[in-house]
């Protein structure tokens, strides 16, 4: 086999790192309920989606561009994800049986994915606007101009996140709990605040990586469950807790797949995609860039 | 009193049994709908009680199971369709591999042998959430491979097995009813056993059962093994029903998703839970899809909620008294 030229190769990753932002987005909500609630939100993917058909819905009706919905998006998902805290999980978190709260997450990602059916309908949708088909061209290689705004999204998610958790009080509170729930309680943490925080921000982010993948993919109501499946990938080549470290796990898996879409061949991307995954939680459960004796 | 709870609750569930044993000679049952109802009920409490002997008995929460089903079904199916097993016999007997228990066994025994060689890496490795997030990769993968595998699975279609053989429901339903009360009885022997108690010692305290000389590793993969054995025999099960074994329908997550509902519904960690759960968790499916057919998967997702949310320690420990639900 011959190597192609480094312009393909630059491409390959190119594209590869564009579209993977998307599973490090998802990957870093996922990374924010795990640390708190030990709650794996299998619903994630379901979330983004339905962020998607709500971003088309503004965007048909009454013509707001995607980009501009964030502004409407982040604060209704902080707040969706405050109430699905409060109604759903609030009692699950408190008990022992932690299939209790997964099992709650298989029903919402159920319920979800039906109500996004019986409402738009099973097809494949996508969000088409002037600017789709435009790209931005640098040194021979071409990038397309929503991938790169949407992993602008993914990167400025990441970073307000980091910034929280990192500068303000109440971050510092988040990242207690996902180190040792039951020190932080005895310091004075209520820990359903920071389960709510953590939620409400998790569900945030779906609806900003819904802008995302409106405008990027077209996606159906079941394309979520997926999303989520490969933001686990993600969030275990990150290091499970690592938020800059599930950005960096999902732009590892899309470049993971580009290159194995490219060299092998578009069926095995799966298969080698959940191979590395196996692999990294086997013999480096604590993700790719952790160092010892110090978490994130 | 205890004693005597234990003895009559055997009696009213080995009746039951029978009674379920004969519904097929009801006039007219054979062609109704509450016959084919009640072997999906089967096929999930087999199913349920399998994933319940791995996570309810044993803590090692799996993710794979739909893995083991489909598994199983391709064996049986490509054990058929390219007659691999019985040679010449199968010219002189055209019905041979139909309900062959070989066959079936066979079936329980690839998804055992798969489930023993990942779950030795697997459980010595990773432990609770880390195990159920590398079960759903392995179920991923394995789903890959047999897309990609050519003529020998069928790829993407997958494997026709001779859907002639099929005359009536009965043996679907006999199998099926052997197959749950089958399972029931062994669990719940095992579980007295030796063995059982150690699989449960593990599940409370790992660290306290491997001091008291309990080889945790293997106590863990055996459970992994049987319970997707158990799988295997429901996946053997459902392939002659379907005939048509494809990678989307037998490796499909619901096969995974619904038993771990129905089990947690009913109890975990019991052995009537799984069953009670399968029963009364699809008939809420069934009859929501017949009522509404255009929700019924928004009101299974509201069922798993409110169940959860109601329910979390599971039906079984609520309706029955303790001395009975813990057998």
């Amino acid at each position: 086999m011959t190597l192609p030229s480094p312009e393909i190769l630059l491409q390959l990753s190119i594209n590869g790192a564009l579209g993977g932002a998307m599973y490090g987005v998802a990957a870093v909500g996922l990374s924010l309920i795990f640390g708190t609630m030990r709650l794996i939100f299998l619903a994630q993917g379901a979330m983004i989606i339905l962020a998607a058909y709500l971003v088309r819905a503004l965007f048909q009706h009454l013509g707001i561009d995607p980009f501009l919905s964030l502004l409407i998006m982040v604060p209704v998902g902080l707040v969706a994800g405050w109430l699905i805290y409060q109604g759903l999980f609030r009692k699950a978190a408190a008990e022992e049986d932690r299939n209790i709260s997964l099992l709650i997450a298989v029903g919402v990602m159920f319920l979800v994915q039906n109500l996004m059916t019986v409402i738009w309908g099973g097809n494949t949708a996508a969000v088409v606007t002037t600017y789709t088909a435009s790209g931005i061209e640098l040194l021979g290689v071409r990038a397309s101009f929503t991938r790169s705004m949407g992993f602008l999204i993914a990167l400025a998610g990441t970073a307000l996140v980091v910034l929280f958790l990192r500068k303000t009080l109440v971050g510092k509170a988040v990242r207690a709990a996902s180190e040792d729930m039951t020190a932080a309680t005895l310091m004075g943490i209520s820990p359903h605040k920071v389960n709510a925080i953590a939620f409400a921000i998790g569900i945030a982010l779906a609806g900003a990586a819904g802008v995302a993948v409106a405008t990027t993919f077209p996606f159906n109501p079941f394309a979520g469950f997926i999303f989520s499946l490969k933001a686990l990938v993600a969030l275990a080549l990150g290091g499970i807790g690592n938020v800059t470290g599930a950005l960096a796990g999902g732009i590892i898996l899309g470049l993971i797949e580009a290159y194995t879409q490219f060299f092998i061949s578009g069926g095995w991307t799966n298969a080698i995609a959940y191979g590395v995954f196996l692999a990294v939680l086997m013999f480096k459960p604590e993700g790719l860039f952790s160092r010892p004796y110090k978490k994130a | 009193m205890t004693a005597m709870a234990n003895v009559s609750w055997k009696w009213a569930a080995a009746l039951l049994t029978i009674i379920l044993a004969l519904v097929p000679f009801w006039p007219g049952a054979i062609d109704s709908y509450l016959l084919s109802f009640l072997f999906f009920v089967f096929i999930y409490a087999v199913m349920a009680q399998g994933w319940n002997l791995v996570a309810g008995f044993g803590g090692q929460i799996s993710l794979g199971s739909h893995a083991f089903f489909g598994l199983g079904a391709y064996t049986t199916a490509i054990l058929w369709s390219g007659n691999y097993l019985w040679g010449s016999l199968y010219e002189t007997f055209p019905r041979i591999y139909y309900f062959d228990p070989v066959t079936m066994v066979l079936s329980g025994l690839v998804a055992a042998l798969a489930a023993a060689l990942i779950g030795l890496p697997l459980l010595s490795k990773l432990r609770g959430d880390y195990f159920a997030l590398g079960t759903l990769g392995f179920g991923e993968i394995v789903k890959v491979i047999f897309v990609n595998g050519g003529d020998f699975t069928g790829g993407a279609f997958g494997v026709i097995a001779p859907s002639s053989t099929f005359e009536t429901l009965m043996p679907h339903y006999w199998t099926g009813l052997g197959l749950t009360v089958g399972t029931a009885v062994a669990i719940g022997w095992l579980m007295r056993s030796r063995y059982g108690l150690a699989l449960i010692a593990v599940r409370d305290d790992e660290m306290a059962a491997s001091a008291n000389g309990i080889n945790t590793l293997k106590v863990k993969v055996a459970a992994f093994a049987g319970s997707a054995f158990i799988a295997g025999l429901a996946g053997s099960l459902y392939s002659y029903y379907i005939f048509h074994v494809g990678p989307d329908s037998v490796f499909n997550l619901d096969w995974m998703l619904l038993p771990l509902m129905m089990t947690v519904v009913g109890g975990t960690g019991t052995i009537l839970g799984p069953v009670l759960g399968a029963f009364i968790m699809y008939a809420v499916f069934d009859v929501a899809r017949i009522i509404v057919p255009d929700y019924h998967p928004i009101i299974s997702g509201l069922t798993i909620i409110l169940a959860m949310l109601f329910l979390p320690k599971g039906l079984v420990r609520k309706i029955l008294p303790m001395s009975v639900a813990r057998n």
